[in-house]
């Protein structure tokens, strides 16, 4: 059984990095350069079960376990980090908590279109006052008959430019503190939402991030997730999840940096050897492969936990925090294995460097991560 | 008229260290030449309908998942020939077997093959097959269409298309260029690894004897293998631009490598 799990892993591995090198590879450079969203690609996405991976198949998805979504979401990631960004988010923290928090009835009206890619996904909880403390976020719901009328004002909403289904992080108890918190679903055809600019991003500029603004959108009390004050609830539960992602997602874009790295240490030579003879070059290389490896290792840790149904918001913080500060150190030694090409945009790595750049920040800066695992830490022993 | 279609495909090896080659599955992968035969078995099934058996000889672990890809993109049965009494045979042995597993299938239209794989090269199953089952054979087929008189069969050669008719049952190897292979779904891989679909059989289930396999029925032996690497020349092409592209097409020309 255990042999049949590895091989499966192992299909779906080369699978996706087939299709991801076909498909992704070749516009990676130009979406990024041209800030697009390449909406070709993500069509033959959704029908190949890219955007429902852990969504069961009677609700259009693919079914897969946790550990399948990290393979999935690190070859794309590989690829391109905007992509890896885009289904990252749609899965974990758009979707997953339709999914768990959602009723049958909002389920089978969200989910399928959702899974099938027919609709794009995003989490809105920062503002303009509120990032890494969520509690302070200032959005309202407030009731009327059978609607809210919501008000918000969300900045930094990946997917933001073209999602169609989002979830939004607001107050439906303004007096209430974080218990006054609630998730309501929005969509993009209401009255009164509108999406800013797109932001002109430093990396990760393939995905259509900006903001969103709710001025008195009147949504159906049942648009509800949950019930009322789970907000924050609902969004550490999917930030867990999406922290794995998240993970994946910097190993991703750190294993393209050093395969780029290893090829042109092979052929580039000066002092009449490759470069990769070089000890200085070698050292490098062999650092940036093992703390890979170590990222790897620690994301499926986390994604065998949640699979076996054991806490691992802990282990998803681990992950997250060292695969990511991973991700920002490989990208950056594989800039300097480059020297001064590495810093022109005709090799691949100085977008490896400024894409693994954000994964330090979003879904939890690294800072509030060290916050938290250590408050676990403190309590364990 | 309905086909049921046979595709044989195999998991190869993707690094081969010596004569005994090992056929771990970490070491292996579906032969990329049968992804467009599954392909043409897949769209013919679509269009015409029948059904599509995928079957593979090969160890159990990399036999069975190459053919879980192919349940994966769509077939509908994976039979899979697994016996230690295989080990060593050639590509006459791996015909004979090949054509009795397919001798005790169930009725069949079509036996598609790919024209040879990635790590051994011989085109040779293919053929063998066809002749020990005594089907009428073409190779490097480009397109197949339905006609009141069976089958309308194109094939490549290098600058010219012949055109067949048939009557099935066939064998058939599958140009690689003749059609861009599917992209296989998560949906498809969660399904075929999930499902335990695929069927195992033994010699002893096709009715072969241990002799008549392995080693002892081939009739080839491979006595070594190594690795020859060839010495890289450069060389400059000087002059302008036209004349730098004249000159390397004339050299490409010379060594054969264009037309
Ligand atoms: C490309 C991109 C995509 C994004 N996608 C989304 C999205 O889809 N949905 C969404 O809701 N948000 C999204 N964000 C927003 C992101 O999650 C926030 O930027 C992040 O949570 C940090 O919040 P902030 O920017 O307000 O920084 P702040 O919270 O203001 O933090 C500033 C600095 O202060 C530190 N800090 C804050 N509090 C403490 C503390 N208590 N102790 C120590 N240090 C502290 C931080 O670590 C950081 O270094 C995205 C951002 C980007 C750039």
């Amino acid at each position: 059984m255990d042999n049949k799990i590895t091989e499966k892993k192992r299909v779906l591995r080369r699978r996706v990095r087939d299709f991801c090198e076909r498909e992704i590879v070749p516009i990676a450079k130009e979406i990024d350069q041209e800030a697009s969203f390449p909406w070709e690609v993500v069509d033959k996405m959704g029908k190949l079960g890219y955007f429902g991976i852990q969504a069961p198949p009677e609700l259009g998805g693919a079914g897969m376990d946790t550990l399948s979504y990290t393979i999935v979401i690190e070859e794309i990631s590989r690829a391109c980090g905007a992509l890896g960004l885009c289904t990252s988010v749609h899965n974990s923290v758009a979707l997953f908590p339709i999914l768990a928090f959602g009723s049958d009835e909002q389920k089978k009206r969200w989910a399928p279109s959702l899974a099938r890619g027919e609709k794009i996904g995003a989490f809105c909880l920062t503002e303009p006052n509120a990032g890494s403390d969520a509690s302070g976020i200032e959005s309202t719901a407030i009731r009327d008959g059978d609607h809210y009328v919501v008000n918000a004002n969300k900045a930094l909403v990946t997917n933001g430019g073209v999602a169609d289904t989002c979830l939004i992080f607001t107050r439906t108890d303004p007096e209430a503190g974080r218990r006054g918190i609630s998730v309501i679903v929005v969509e993009r055809d209401t009255t009164g939402f509108k999406t800013g600019d797109l932001e002109n991003l430093m990396g990760m500029r393939a995905n259509p991030v900006a903001s969103i603004r709710l001025t008195d959108c009147r949504v159906p009390k049942e648009n509800l997730l949950s019930k009322e004050g789970m907000g924050l609830k609902i969004g550490l539960a999917a930030l867990d999840v999406g922290r794995i992602g998240i993970a994946a997602q910097a190993v991703g874009i750190a294993q393209a940096a050093l395969e780029a790295s290893v090829h042109y240490a092979n052929q580039r030579h000066q002092f009449g050897v490759p470069i990769a003879n070089h000890q200085a070059i070698q050292f490098m290389i062999a650092d940036m492969a093992t703390e890979i490896e170590a990222s790897r290792l620690l994301v499926l840790q986390a994604a065998k936990l949640r699979d076996r149904n054991k806490p691992f918001s802990q282990e998803s913080a681990m992950a997250k925090l060292f695969a990511t500060e991973t991700s920002s150190r490989v990208t950056d030694k594989a800039v300097q294995i480059h020297g001064g090409y590495g810093y022109s945009k005709s090799y691949p790595v100085e977008r490896y460097y400024r894409d693994a750049r954000i994964t330090r920040i979003y879904e939890g800066t690294a800072e509030i991560h060290r916050m938290v695992i250590a408050k676990g830490v403190l309590q364990q022993y | 008229m309905k086909l049921n279609i046979i595709v044989c495909i195999k998991s190869t090896v993707l690094h081969a260290s010596g004569v005994n080659i090992i056929r771990a599955p970490e070491l292996s992968e579906l032969n990329p030449f049968d992804l467009p035969v599954l392909e043409t078995a897949l769209l013919l099934k679509k269009k015409l309908g029948g059904s599509v058996t995928a079957l593979s000889m090969g160890p159990q672990e990399a036999g069975a998942s190459a053919l879980c890809e192919a349940l994966a993109m769509g077939v509908d049965k994976a039979v899979l020939l697994c016996d230690k009494a295989l080990a060593g045979s050639d590509t006459l042995a791996t015909s004979t077997a090949l054509g009795a597993v397919i001798a005790k299938l169930d009725q069949f239209d079509l036996v598609l093959f790919g024209t040879r794989t990635c790590d051994s090269d011989t085109g040779h199953v293919g053929p063998q097959t066809a002749t020990l089952l005594d089907l009428p054979f073409i190779s490097n087929v480009n397109s197949i269409e339905q006609i009141d008189t069976g089958l309308r069969i194109e094939r490549m050669l290098d600058e010219y298309m012949e055109t067949y008719e048939i009557s099935p049952p066939a064998a058939l190897t599958i140009h690689p260029n003749s059609v861009q292979p599917r992209d296989i779904s998560l949906m498809g891989i969660q399904e075929a690894f999930e499902k335990d679909k695929v069927k195992t059989m033994s010699l002893a289930d096709i009715g072969l004897s241990p002799e008549q396999v392995g080693e002892t029925g081939s009739g080839t032996k491979v006595l070594s293998m190594k690795q020859v690497s060839r010495k890289r020349i450069c060389d400059f092409i000087e002059g302008t631009v036209e004349q730098q592209s004249d000159e390397l097409l004339e050299c490409l020309k010379k060594k054969g490598i264009i037309g």
